[in-house]
């Protein structure tokens, strides 16, 4: 094994950390930054994401709510609610869990949410943003994967980057926050003919693509940065395990860098929602005070 | 020579009489008369050419034309409140303010003042958003242009390899994500890029738009590649006389020419595109906002 193992784990407690001493100032103004958690229906579903990200919270000194709704609930209501929530200046943020029942639309609740209050980067509005390279809030899965690759000894300008997976949450926002940073993007997805004609030519590899074991040692360059963003759940011999898009064992022997999962982009993401979280209290401070001004 | 060339021209008069036989459609069978309002801000001798033009092109179309013209003193406040004003007009389904303003505006306010439904140039910060997450939207002209080209010359462009030379947000980055959702393998390159030449050269279709005279050479083409030119550059001319001029493309059509399998030309391909894909989308924009079909083939 020649990659070193990045530790998430540890970008995340430095990330935390700064963020704890940014939602203490912000406290100190009388703006104390609160998240709101909405989850309908089934509470198990989300109930993991909840408890760590209420658990994180609590190390970043942000403010924790986690609100549940029945699945009998309306778009309507729902819809209500949130603007209920982008009114209350006391809520600084706001969070839709995955997943919802089949009657709510997440993309409908996405666009409901204040722009101002879209910690978690789904708005329309945060998304062109980030297309424009305007990097206010930024969905964050995306945003914690460039980050971690920020922290590595590489120019990002004019790296060759191979993005696997087009989504709109992580593969897309990726490529365009990597191409604002001056990278050359190349983005892949399920009909690209040859991936690893592409995914050998870069300098870092991003793979988003919900496929374990995609990404194999001789698809990459050696010595590549490889950012595994995948979840799986999969049935080992010694029962469920959780791994990534990448098939660990094999990436290791040729890349320079790898993330591993779980303890990589993981604990980053969570890290990052906190970042936005006090991102978008400290907006909406100087906006009040601006339109404060204004009135006057 | 070998590369077909694309005839923008052609196929640009094609799409105004596809939006022309529409809104005689609407008028006939609802009423209704889409609008495009226009707004120009100083006198710029270029933006009062284009505006004229779109004026023109709109009235050729069958629909109103409504032109704005201020004075370049005007207040940031008052183009504002026209904005407002026009988004509020139930006759008006396009508003597009011709850019650049001068330079006392901003004009990402200006842009994200119009209502998204009515942002025919697809640059509202929504439209964007809405463009990125594969969501129903304003699409900016010139790459809708670029990309019905594309469509027309290859059919399907599942799986082919897109090379967008450029990364501006009025061509390169929505260019990407039109292709994207054709699901083309994407791969924006631009001035930072290690060797711009070799990435070129892997395209199935090349998107040049930098602004840079002949930049693209043939050998950097794949032969066969559909290469679409979207620059528009002013060289002296002198061959043609002294103090003459003459436009060309960010690709060397010479060369390309003979390695391409097809090929915009300039003047006469992407350009006469880009009004009617404002017109199209001047279209669409009335059909949503009536709760109408939207015409087929005009909209990604």
């Amino acid at each position: 094994m020649s990659a070193t193992v990045i530790d998430g784990k540890a970008i995340a407690a430095r990330m935390l950390a700064a963020t704890r001493v940014e939602a203490a100032a912000l406290t100190n103004e009388g703006w104390a930054p609160r998240l709101v958690s909405i989850s309908v229906g089934d509470v198990a579903a989300a109930e993991l994401y909840v408890r760590n990200q209420s658990r994180q919270a609590e190390r970043a000194g942000v403010g924790f709510e986690a609100r549940n709704y029945p699945d009998t609930i309306s778009l309507e209501q729902l819809t209500g609610v949130l603007q209920g929530l982008n009114a209350d200046p006391r809520v600084n943020g706001i969070i839709i869990q995955r997943p919802l029942p089949q009657h709510i639309p997440v993309k409908a609740l996405q666009r409901a949410v204040h722009p101002l209050k879209d910690v978690e980067g789904m708005h329309p509005a945060s998304i062109g943003n980030i297309v424009y390279n305007d990097l206010a809030l930024g969905p964050c899965t995306a945003v914690a994967s460039v980050e971690i690759l920020k922290t590595l000894p590489l120019k990002i300008e004019g790296l060759d980057v191979t993005v696997i997976g087009h989504s709109e949450i992580v593969g897309k926002p990726i490529a365009f926050l990597m191409m604002g940073l001056g990278a050359t993007v190349t983005v892949c997805h399920h009909m690209t003919r040859q991936v690893s004609v592409h995914s050998r030519q870069a300098d870092a590899v991003f793979v988003a693509a919900g496929r374990p074991g995609l990404v194999t040692g001789e698809m990459l360059k050696p010595g590549a940065a490889l950012i595994d963003i995948g979840i799986n759940r999969i049935e080992g011999p010694d029962g469920p395990k959780t791994v990534g898009d990448a098939d660990f064992d094999s990436c290791a022997e040729v890349a320079g860098w790898i993330t591993p999962v779980p303890g990589g982009v993981g604990p980053v993401t969570v890290a990052t929602l906190m970042k936005n979280a006090v991102l978008a209290a400290r907006m909406q401070m100087e906006h009040y005070r601006e339109a404060y001004r204004a009135a006057e | 020579m070998t590369a077909e060339i694309i005839d923008g021209k052609a196929f640009a008069a094609r799409v105004r009489e596809q939006v022309a036989a529409h809104v005689e459609r609407l008028k006939a069978d609802h009423g209704i008369t889409p609008g495009l309002a226009v707004v120009l801000v100083g006198e710029d001798p270029a933006s009062q050419v284009y505006v004229r033009s779109k004026g023109k092109q709109t009235v050729e179309a069958g629909m109103a034309s409504f032109e704005h013209k201020l004075p370049v003193e005007t207040s940031e406040a008052d183009l504002l409140a026209l904005v407002r004003k026009l988004n509020a007009d139930d006759d008006v389904h396009g508003i597009l303010v011709q850019l650049p303003l001068p330079a006392h505006m901003n004009a990402e306010l200006v842009i994200n003042t119009i209502d998204p439904a009515k942002d025919v140039d697809g640059f509202h910060i929504s439209n964007v958003g809405l463009l990125g997450t594969g969501q129903k939207s304003m699409v900016p002209c010139t790459p809708l242009g670029c990309l019905m080209l594309l469509r027309d010359r290859l059919g399907k462009l599942a799986g082919l390899n897109a090379v967008v030379v450029g990364r501006s947000n009025i061509v390169g980055k929505p260019m990407a994500q039109l292709l994207l959702g054709d699901s083309c393998t994407v791969t924006i390159a631009h001035s930072r890029t290690k060797d711009l030449p070799a990435v070129c050269r892997g395209a199935d279709i090349l998107v040049a738009a930098v602004g840079r005279p002949e930049m693209v050479k043939g050998d950097w083409i794949k032969p066969g590649a559909t290469v679409i030119d979207v620059g528009i550059n002013r060289i002296d001319a002198p061959e043609k006389g002294e103090g003459k001029s003459r436009l060309v493309g960010d690709v060397d059509f010479a060369s390309a020419s003979e390695v391409a399998g097809a090929i915009t030309p300039v003047p006469g391909g992407v350009g006469p595109m880009t009004i009617a894909c404002l017109l199209a989308n001047t279209l669409t924009a009335c059909c949503r906002a009536k709760g109408l079909p939207e015409p087929a083939g005009l909209t990604p």
